[in-house]
């Protein structure tokens, strides 16, 4: 018996042993992502991504086509587009594609009119050259189509001329009001439509379940709903044939099994979202792998507050509870193990590095006196239960955010426990995403929500979120994206400059105006940069880039398989 | 006996139509199918998907509408995808009869075995182990039991000995490159179906003990064992005949649930099949793909219950004639 349980116990310390030596993680290289590689790509072999998500449709354009996922996989590797984004030091910026001759021309008096090249060996996959043509159907389909995901910038357009004729290679845009992104428009989420294949058709039909052209280095093999989506390369590709002889996106809906997939061998690379059991496996560490952590993200996670609603109609009532938070603190609880422990302190996503005020918000940091100064100014009172209370009404907040996601559930739980030490009551009621962003919060039905604003260009966009007129409203039919009710009139003019002013010094001035004023009002609190998280196995040979945009697999021509 | 099946088929008809009116208005009052449409630019593209959808009508005539699109074979299309959802369906219950054939198979082979067993040798060793055994695979969660099966099973063997590739595929049902009936897709099958099986496995174990024992004691057993007849005889040709028949019944019932069941075994393994399916329509208040699998779903249980009945009176002579 003794035998037995001294045996017992060393296979309990064996199986013990074994779990941690297998949660260990051994080296990765962090070094390695976002810059140019010297090693020799080999040639052949079949590359197996793990994807989160599939997209809904590939109607990049349509409604169903919004999805981030679809366009990392195939939106980006099929579709044209006229510029690239490319790292700049610590930043992105555009960068004129393989589509172009050159860098297009902008003139800007007396109105805004940019002149584009195509490059004359830019063709589609069926051979027939990338035209004028293509640029004008893109432009028609954005600007008057129905159900279109995001027209913004292409309504701008006046006109869209070929002054070599609808083949030829030269497209002028002239803008009906000046348009600061125009480098996104014909480019970024969306590419450029051949003309020649959809001229005619029903485009989201055509598109709905994949297509089989291409104007980018790779071309859709197929796409079984549920399963994978394969690319396998465009042979008529003009620019840098791709290595491997496929790619294989496979859909993998739980995070858990997408990181034992990758353990596994299943798949070599994986992109997940940033998840508390994320955080805790990149923190172990990847052997043999790249693993790119990116906190200067397109995205921005924050606390959006109804300005129209009680308390927080309030301005007094928003700055004190902005004073009551130590951001910094929820973001390293969130994202210390990855090195991300700061907040951000502007509605500008990080990606866009010093445009406007990247530092509005700092003067936001945990100063409870702060918080009874303004709210003993604004007339409230603290009750015997420790919570601000004004006129018979408590400060009672309630937070919704999306259902079922671990993180927001622990960032408002810190929120809870951060706003109840400086009087404020803070409860849950948290809901289906189609729900919150489809129906609560266009209607003005809640009175902070958390959850993150992503962009899909490197253009700001922050006059859509808060420019007053932009309220939802009977003037815009309630589809004004002002959710927050954010009504600033002298914060209008520097918000609609950013989207006009081509002048990119100028913008971002305007940009930094709009940023105090917001930071003044304390209209909303930006909280975290929800940090991009790519992962590698180094089996993949080539550069590894983790554009923020476009995603980790923009570049997949550049690689090749070892063996 | 046709009579009786007859009868019972008749009464199911009510019985699915009230059930998938209630359903149908749950999911109608619950999700708005153009939510999504709000955050679109242009205002009246979600008008026109209420006027589409008919959604302005009143919930009755929402349902009269769609069941009898639904018996006419237009169950709608899935907003997110605009597909068909009469082809949604099919594709992935294909994925999902594949998984509840394989899963039925062996939980039946090791339940019977098992069952028999741990009833002949009543408070042996053997039958106090699976006793035990059973009970932690009933206890066992679905989730949890699936990512440590992957652990054990196939990653960590692959660190361990150093090997080339997983021994067991978790990843969806083939490879990439791969399909058809070969090695790839049964190293695909057994960790998803060792999944789903265990719970399973474990409470039919049980059953079939329980079901074993009562008829090992019963008359005629005794009687036969003192004429003569060889134990293992006395077992396999008159006992366990009739020890299955409880458990039949229960493994039709069974089946039946499973069509809707398997959520987690899809999710963790990858497979696109009426789990994911519903998992995917739900969270994207796909309000067309989850009434239509409601309905199915429903169906099938209903279908199986009818089969537990058929078979329950074709097995036992008693209730034929009952």
């Amino acid at each position: 018996m003794r035998r037995q349980r001294r045996g017992l116990k060393l296979l309990a310390l064996i199986l013990g042993l074994t779990l941690v030596a297998a949660a260990c993680g051994g080296d990765d290289d962090d070094s390695a992502a976002n810059e140019p590689s010297d090693e020799e790509v080999p040639e052949g072999g079949n590359l197996v991504i793990g994807a989160e998500q599939e997209p809904e449709c590939m109607d990049w354009m349509g409604s169903c086509g919004g999805s981030s996922w679809g366009f990392w996989m195939a939106g980006v590797n099929t579709m044209p587009t006229s510029f690239e984004i490319v790292a700049d030091g610590d930043s992105w910026t555009y960068e004129a594609s393989n589509l172009l001759a050159g860098e297009p021309e902008l003139e800007t008096d007396p109105q805004q009119v940019v002149t584009y090249t195509i490059a004359d060996d830019a063709v589609w996959s069926d051979g027939e050259p990338i035209s004028c043509a293509d640029y004008v159907y893109t432009w028609d389909q954005v600007a008057n189509g129905t159900d279109i995901y995001d027209t913004t910038g292409f309504r701008d357009i006046d006109t869209v001329e070929c002054p070599d004729g609808d083949d030829g290679k030269t497209v002028v845009v002239t803008f009906a009001q000046s348009y600061a992104g125009w480098k996104s428009i014909f480019g970024g989420q969306f590419g450029i439509f051949p003309a020649h294949i959809l001229e005619g058709q029903d485009r989201n039909a055509a598109m709905l379940d994949g297509y089989d052209w291409s104007g980018g280095p790779w071309i859709i093999d197929h796409w079984t709903r549920g399963e994978e989506i394969q690319l396998i390369p465009n042979e008529n590709y003009w620019g840098e044939a791709p290595h491997l002889d496929s790619v294989t996106f496979r859909i993998m809906a739980d995070t858990q099994a997408e990181f034992e997939a990758y353990n596994g061998g299943e798949v070599l690379s994986i992109f997940p979202q940033p998840q508390n059991d994320v955080v805790e496996q990149v923190e172990q560490g990847f052997e043999g792998a790249t693993v790119d952590v990116q906190a200067n993200s397109p995205n921005i996670e924050a606390l959006w507050i109804n300005n129209a609603v009680f308390p927080f109609d309030s301005q007094a009532v928003r700055q004190a509870f902005a004073y009551s938070l130590d951001r910094d603190a929820i973001v390293e609880r969130l994202f210390g193990g990855l090195g991300v422990n700061e907040a951000v302190n502007s509605f500008n996503a990080p990606v866009l590095g010093d445009f406007g005020n990247p530092d509005a918000f700092a003067d936001y940091t945990l100063d409870l006196d702060q918080v009874d100064q303004l709210m003993t100014g604004d007339g409230w009172e603290k009750g015997s239960d420790g919570i601000w209370a004004k006129g018979g009404q408590r400060a009672t907040i309630v937070f919704k955010t999306t259902a079922g996601n671990a993180r927001r559930e622990t960032t408002q739980d810190i929120v809870q426990q951060q706003a109840a030490d400086a009087g404020f009551e803070v409860t849950f009621d948290n809901q289906e995403a189609g729900d919150l962003f489809g129906t609560q919060l266009p209607a003005g039905d809640y009175q902070m929500a958390l959850y993150a604003q992503v962009l899909t260009s490197l253009e700001p966009s922050l006059s859509s979120l808060f420019v007053s007129t932009n309220i939802p409203g009977p003037e815009n039919d309630n589809s004004g994206q002002n959710w927050t009710r954010t009504n600033i009139p002298e914060a209008d003019e520097p918000l609609l400059e950013t989207d006009s002013n081509p002048d990119q010094e100028e913008r971002s001035a305007a940009a930094a105006e709009a940023d105090d004023l917001l930071a003044e009002s304390a209209t909303s609190i930006p909280l975290d940069p929800l940090p991009n998280i790519a992962i590698w196995n180094d089996l993949i040979v080539g550069p590894k880039v983790n554009n923020p945009i476009w995603g980790p697999y923009a570049n997949m021509e550049e690689w090749g398989l070892a063996s | 006996m046709s009579t009786l099946l007859f009868r019972r088929l008749l009464y199911s008809i009510p019985v699915l139509l009230i059930a998938s009116f209630l359903l149908f208005w749950m999911v109608r009052t619950t999700y708005d199918p153009t939510a999504r449409l709000a955050q679109v630019r242009d205002p009246a593209t979600r008008q026109h998907e209420i006027e589409r959808l008919g959604l302005d009508e009143p919930v009755i005539t929402q349902y009269r509408i769609w069941l009898g699109d639904f018996l006419r074979g237009d169950w709608g299309e899935s907003v997110a995808s605009r597909q068909p959802v009469s082809e949604l369906i099919p594709k992935a219950l294909w994925n999902t009869v594949q998984l509840i054939f394989w899963g039925i198979l062996v939980a039946a082979i090791i339940a019977i075995t098992i069952g028999v067993y741990s009833a002949v040798k009543q408070y042996s060793t053997g039958d106090y182990a699976f006793t035990a055994l059973t009970y932690i695979g009933i206890s066992m969660p679905p989730f949890w039991f699936g990512l440590i099966a992957i652990h054990f099973l196939a990653v960590g063997p692959k660190e361990w000995f150093n090997l080339d590739q997983v021994p067991l595929n978790y990843v969806g049902l083939h490879s990439v490159g791969e399909s058809g009936f070969n090695w790839d897709y049964v190293t695909h099958l057994v960790l998803p179906v060792m999944t789903l099986s265990i719970q399973i496995i474990a409470s039919w174990t049980r059953f079939q003990r329980a079901a074993t024992l009562d008829v090992l004691g019963s008359d005629y057993i005794r009687t036969a064992r003192a004429k003569g007849v060889p134990r293992r005889r006395v077992i396999i040709r008159h006992a366990l005949r009739n020890a299955l028949i409880p458990l039949v019944t229960v493994m039709a019932v069974d089946i039946g649930l499973l069509f809707g069941g398997l959520i987690i075994t899809e999710t963790i393994f990858s497979i696109p099949g009426m789990g994911r399916l519903f998992i995917t329509s739900l969270v994207g208040s796909d309000v067309a793909v989850i009434e239509a699998w409601m309905l199915v779903v429903a169906l099938f249980i209903l279908a199986f219950n009818l089969v537990a009945d058929a078979l329950y009176g074709f097995l036992d002579p008693r209730i034929r004639v009952q």
